[in-house]
């Protein structure tokens, strides 16, 4: 296994005015999975490419183990990559996929076949040894494309949006295998993304890029809740996180806002001391649905927390949870209920909201305010 | 299935297969005719019906019209300049085919600067008449000491058809997705290791494409042969000119046929052992595998 840094990765395609890459600084421990996320066109493929040396970098360096291979032949990397369409060879059989690059190494015939087994009862694919790839279920041919991954034993794994032609059921079992394995091997691993469920339940680390630069590189759970700026903060976790508008007050020594139901009722929360610089002006409060929840016996008197009433405009059954729809000065607000606490939409309900996890930003700014 | 082949014989359906019945009885005829008329007898000819069966089955037109029939002062038959046309377009169709394998690949999958330019200027070689190249192409075979050999000629056939071939093996390896080529290079493989390996095996449709398209025009062509060939270079189709034209007395209308028959047959040929793959590859564009 190895480390892989990535040193002020820059990419500007032919005669491109914008740059894709706008100087990408990553270091990923060995066994670390990192995973790249961010929405479409924001250059995390085009990062894993130039990772894999499928594409050339303009400026910046690429080290593997120490090693500088920026300039290197990707066969020189030592690298395997799993592609979102799998692409398996399709003339070949799923064994013949899998020892392809051993072949091509050179490695000895025994070698191959004591390989290739190995990864087909790691994978569970020994049966489908002698199919082609079109006679394979898209899950099955995932598995082969992993299976041809492993094979070469390399020192850092790519993975470019394997999970997303697959169907939501298989999509939650492979993320639960790519989790296994990766506890099991300890590999190396980059994987690409958009998808933030697969990003929160797979990594060791996140990578929220947006238009070629990196936003946050932190744990899922820093990333979740201390998101360093309002795209990350709504990027991540569904549904996404509300922005309050609201204005800083003091009432005696407390820093206070007062919240607005749609049916003009009013109630004040409180709001961290470091605020101050911003008493008299508007911010926005971020909060994220299961911090409003039906009032909580265990939550109840407890500084951050407040209560009032609010009225329903949409229900959404989720199974364990009810996603609520509210209305926070004349902002649309999701909040979490327990299915069991029932609600009537169209109705006011009493509600529990905790800001010990809230965060805020300037209006109109994107980076957090720190408090 | 069942309820396709239950539908009704509605009139259109009815005008539909009419058109279709009418369409196939004037392609047929022509076809028909010659091959009855190559199996009768010169008395047979004149004294019987266009249509009409011979009265004896006679292979003697086949036989003559392979080896014995006069072309111009010679008499042995179509036979040499048959073989003459295996010579000429075995080979230039081999290698027009593989070099437009190359090219397409590298046209489709390793783009360099300007080879979208490259490529388009490639095209114009499809839309060149083969008049404008003659007297060029005449004074370069002199040059290099091919001219009036079939080796001269191969090398004609193959720069016209490496247009068409490129043409063909560059839209179908564009169709192929670049994950397979990336996928290759990380496991090792060179340029010339993902052709070979990958795409080739892959191709055998667009292969077969290209065989017949080329088979069928360079076995027919006419022009090229009649100006860059002459004697026992010449490919059949001028053969075949050569024996319609020579009038030693009377016309031999059964000798004609079967000689045309034996020139158009190989093309037939290609097409029905390569035939299925030829709509298979060119539909292979717009049907994603």
């Amino acid at each position: 296994m190895a480390q892989l840094q990535l040193k002020g990765i820059r990419k500007t395609y032919g005669n491109a005015v914008q740059e894709t890459l706008k100087g990408i600084d990553i270091n990923i421990e060995s066994g670390e999975f990192l995973i790249l996320v961010g929405p479409s066109g924001c250059g995390k493929s085009t990062l894993m490419n130039s990772i894999a040396g499928l594409e050339t970098v303009t400026e910046g360096s690429i080290l593997i183990d120490g090693r500088d291979v920026t300039h290197a032949e990707p066969k020189d990397r030592d690298i395997a990559m799993v592609f979102q369409s799998y692409a398996l060879y399709p003339t070949m059989t799923v064994r013949e996929n899998i020892a392809f690059g051993l072949k091509i190494r050179r490695m000895p015939k025994e070698e191959i076949d004591a390989e290739v087994a190995r990864v087909a009862k790691l994978l569970q694919i020994e049966p489908l040894l002698d199919r082609k790839p079109s006679q394979l279920s898209g899950g099955q041919q995932q598995r082969v494309a992993m299976g041809r991954a492993l094979a070469r034993r390399p020192k850092l794994y790519l993975f470019d949006e394997p999970l997303s032609n697959l169907d939501a059921k298989l999509r939650v079992e492979m993320r639960t295998e790519i989790k296994r394995l990766h506890q099991r091997l300890g590999t190396t691993i980059v994987y690409v993304t958009h998808d933030q469920i697969e990003a929160m339940t797979l990594a060791d680390r996140i990578a929220v890029i947006k238009d070629g630069e990196l936003l946050q590189l932190g744990s899922p759970k820093e990333i979740y809740e201390r998101p360093s700026c309002r795209y990350v903060a709504s990027f991540i976790g569904s549904p996404a996180m509300s922005f309050i508008p609201l204005k800083v007050e003091r009432d005696g020594g407390n820093l206070r806002a007062s919240l607005r139901s749609a049916d003009d009722d009013q109630m004040y929360v409180p709001l961290p001391e470091k605020l101050a610089a911003y008493e008299g002006k508007e911010i926005h409060l971020g909060i994220r649905p299961e911090h409003i929840t039906q009032p909580l016996a265990h939550k109840a008197g407890q500084e951050a927390t407040s209560s009032g009433k609010f009225r329903i405009e949409v229900t959404e059954p989720t199974g364990p949870d009810v996603m609520a729809l509210i209305r926070i000065n004349d902002t649309e607000v999701h909040c979490r209920l327990d299915p069991d606490h029932t609600v009537d939409p169209g109705e006011p309900a009493e509600l529990m909201i905790d800001l010990s996890r809230a965060i805020y930003f300037e209006a109109g700014k994107e980076a957090r305010i720190d408090v | 299935m069942a309820s396709h082949a239950e539908k009704k014989l509605t009139p259109s359906r009815i005008l539909i297969y009419a058109t279709l019945l009418l369409a196939c009885v004037a392609y047929l005829i022509p076809v028909f005719i010659m091959i009855i008329t190559s199996f009768k007898t010169t008395g047979d000819i004149r004294s019987g019906n266009l249509m009409s069966f011979p009265e004896v089955w006679s292979v003697d037109a086949w036989i003559k019209a392979w080896s014995s029939a006069c072309t111009g002062v010679q008499c042995n038959g179509v036979s040499g300049f048959f073989w003459n046309s295996i010579k000429m377009a075995v080979p230039a169709v081999l290698i027009s085919t593989a070099l437009g394998a190359i090219n397409g690949y590298v046209l489709a999958k390793w783009r360099f600067r300007g080879s979208d330019i490259f490529f388009s200027l490639l095209l114009f070689g499809c839309f060149l008449p083969f008049q404008v190249i003659l007297l060029p192409m005449a004074a370069t075979l002199g040059k290099m000491g091919l001219a009036n050999t079939t080796t001269g000629l191969v090398i004609v056939h193959v720069v016209y058809g490496v247009a068409f071939t490129t043409l063909f093996f560059r839209n179908f390896y564009v169709g192929v997705p670049d994950a397979l080529i990336k996928a290759a290079r990380l496991d090792g493989a060179g340029f010339v290791t993902i052709f070979v390996r990958i795409l080739l095996p892959m191709s055998v449709p667009i292969i077969m494409v290209c065989i017949i398209w080329q088979f069928t025009q360079i076995w027919n062509d006419f022009l090229f042969g009649v100006v860059f060939a002459s004697g026992d270079s010449q490919p059949i189709t001028v053969g075949l000119n050569n024996l319609v034209n020579t009038s030693t007395g009377v016309k031999e209308y059964n000798v004609d046929m079967a000689a045309a028959m034996i020139a158009a047959l190989p093309t037939l040929v290609v097409y029905v052992l390569a035939g299925k793959y030829f709509i298979r590859g060119l539909t292979s564009g717009a049907v994603k595998g």
